[in-house]
């Protein structure tokens, strides 16, 4: 009797243990799966990491990639999504995560180079990279191409608002600093107002005549010491404010190159960068 | 016979599993709990999130959140170490596990400085009669939180109250007694300009003020006394007054600057020097 509890004792303890065993590699993956879906991407990797030291898993290979996407390392992201084999299901999928990894590290050659590849090759992604690669000429020095070739791979809905980008990008709405310097020196504050500061040039207007007039008056009135004094400061507010309006326009210019790239930045951001959602979480 | 030793054979496995299974669950939670000792604040969490994948029965959920909240604490992450306390909080199967999770939640909520939300928390716990016997140490982290919200004179009274801890107390009244009074600094200036200065030890800054309202000041009553009535309406307007109010908001400046100097001094001493209990 005794020896058959004890058989019991041990076989039962040996099957149930098993159950509880932590660094089984189907423990580690379902544990890993919890943290992914938890967005505990950093955690997720490292238990995927060790899962993939013992099975080859493409999906693994993969979910990590996105797992360093979603974390912003876009450097592995890039390299993970580069292991994927061309045999794997998600080789497409990869391609196209493999160019937004590279848009959102450094638009360059490189970038351009694998989102033509990828445009001119058979994958049901090519129109997506398209896209990608469209929208971001955006945010580059380069001229564009022809706005009808331009809005080609868009769909209706996304071509409103991309031909809006296209016209800003073509042709946005600068603040000319050498008018601005111009209109300043010839009414003072013209320039700020050219520039859309109202109330710095209604103010620059009052304080230049006022000085003038001050300086005016007490020439008139024989006190040129003081006379001088309200010459310096009208001079000094002069020139200031010429000098203000032509940096007023400079800080315009860049206020609109800021909300652009922003816009266009948020717009790439909105539509996931034209990659496709991945439903590992349901 | 043979029935009762297949219910005695069935009642040995169910029993032995859930012994082995809640001693494994125990093993990982104590080689959490090593890690979190060690510091190895990232592993830990890790290993405590194992813990709770597989503890179904939620055997170990009070401690290991807590733990998690403990060691995102740790590392500044605050605002996952507070969603950690409230779950152990709600976790909690005793009085005393509740309020150990709610004091952390408070104590953090003083670190990430939403010192409201501490007191709120705080002032629940010392109104809630299961802890009257905790009430010295609500108010000790009740006087911190006056502390991280700059209000030094309230964390002085809390800590002298029944002589909480003496030597906080202390520390608070001398930061108290250190502090400028803004107001002070403010409207003595309308008085005197640069006076707001000289107070907080801003001598030349003072002087200077003093001299240019001195200086506009001449030449606009010079102006009236001149009958140049245009002339001492806008020297005195864009010029005296810009100096005088300038003078006020200088003077306010320096007194608000000068306070967080002190405070943060302060700050500084009871982060690296002080050897008592801190959030």
């Amino acid at each position: 009797m005794f020896k058959l509890f004890f058989l019991i004792t041990l076989l039962s303890s040996l099957l149930f243990s098993q159950q509880i065993d932590f660094s089984s590699p189907l423990n580690i993956k379902l544990f890993a799966d919890y943290l992914f879906c938890d967005k505990d991407y950093l955690r997720a990797i490292d238990e995927y990491e060790k899962y993939l030291s013992v099975f080859d898993d493409d999906s693994i290979q993969f979910k990590i990639a996105v797992g360093y996407s979603a974390i912003n390392d876009q450097s592995n992201a890039f390299k993970k999504f580069s292991s994927i084999k061309k045999t794997s299901s998600f080789y497409d999928q990869s391609r196209i995560e493999m160019l937004k990894s590279l848009y959102l590290q450094k638009i360059d050659s490189s970038y351009f180079l694998n989102a033509d590849l990828l445009i001119n090759s058979q994958s049901p992604f090519s129109n997506n990279a398209y896209r990608l690669k469209n929208s971001s000429l955006l945010l580059i020095k380069n001229d564009l191409p022809e706005k009808e070739n331009f809005l080609i791979p868009f769909e209706n809905e996304e071509k409103n608002n991309l031909s809006n980008f296209y016209d800003l990008k073509n042709d946005p709405p600068y603040k000319s600093e050498v008018w601005a310097g111009i209109f300043s020196a010839i009414i003072p504050g013209a320039g700020k107002i050219y520039t859309q500061e109202y109330g710095d040039g209604i103010t620059a207007f009052i304080l230049t005549g006022l000085f003038a007039y001050l300086a005016y008056t007490n020439f008139d009135h024989d006190h040129p010491t003081r006379a001088w004094i309200f010459t310096a400061i009208g001079a000094g507010f002069y020139a200031g404010n010429i000098y203000g309006s032509v940096a007023s326009a400079q800080i315009f210019n860049a206020r609109v190159n800021f909300d652009f790239d922003e816009g266009v930045k948020l717009f790439l951001e909105e539509k996931n960068y034209f990659t496709p959602t991945y439903d590992f979480c349901k | 016979m043979t029935f009762v030793n297949k219910n005695l054979l069935l009642l040995i496995i169910v029993l032995t599993s859930s012994l082995v299974a809640q001693s494994t669950l125990q093993q990982q939670f104590d080689f959490a709990k090593k890690l979190f000792t060690q510091e190895k604040y990232f592993d830990a969490i890790t290993e405590f999130k194992r813990l709770q994948f597989f503890d179904n029965e939620n055997q170990f959920s009070f401690q290991s959140n807590l733990l998690i909240g403990k060691s995102y604490k740790a590392g500044a992450k605050y605002d996952e170490s507070i969603k950690y306390f409230v779950l152990s909080e709600m976790d909690a199967a005793s009085d005393e596990e509740y309020f150990k999770a709610k004091i952390f939640n408070a104590r953090t909520n003083i670190l990430r400085r939403t010192t409201k939300q501490a007191e709120r928390i705080l002032n629940d716990l010392l109104i809630d009669q299961r802890f009257k016997s905790n009430e010295k140490e609500i108010k000790y982290w009740i006087g911190w939180s006056y502390i991280f919200s700059d209000d030094w004179e309230k964390a002085y009274e809390i800590f002298n109250e029944n002589n909480l801890d003496t030597a906080l107390a202390s520390l608070c009244e001398l930061v108290d007694q250190e502090k400028y009074s803004v107001n002070f600094a403010k409207y003595s200036s309308y008085l005197i300009p640069g006076f707001g200065q000289f107070y907080t030890g801003e001598y030349l800054s003072g002087a200077i003020s003093l001299g240019w309202n001195i200086l506009f000041g001449y030449l606009t009553i010079n102006a009236f006394v001149e009958d140049r009535i245009f002339d001492a309406i806008i020297i005195g307007n864009f010029l005296w007054l810009r100096f005088y109010s300038g003078n006020i908001q200088n003077a306010e400046k320096f007194a608000v600057q000068k306070n967080l100097e002190i405070s943060n001094k302060a700050l500084e001493y009871l982060q690296y020097s002080f050897m008592g209990e801190r959030p």
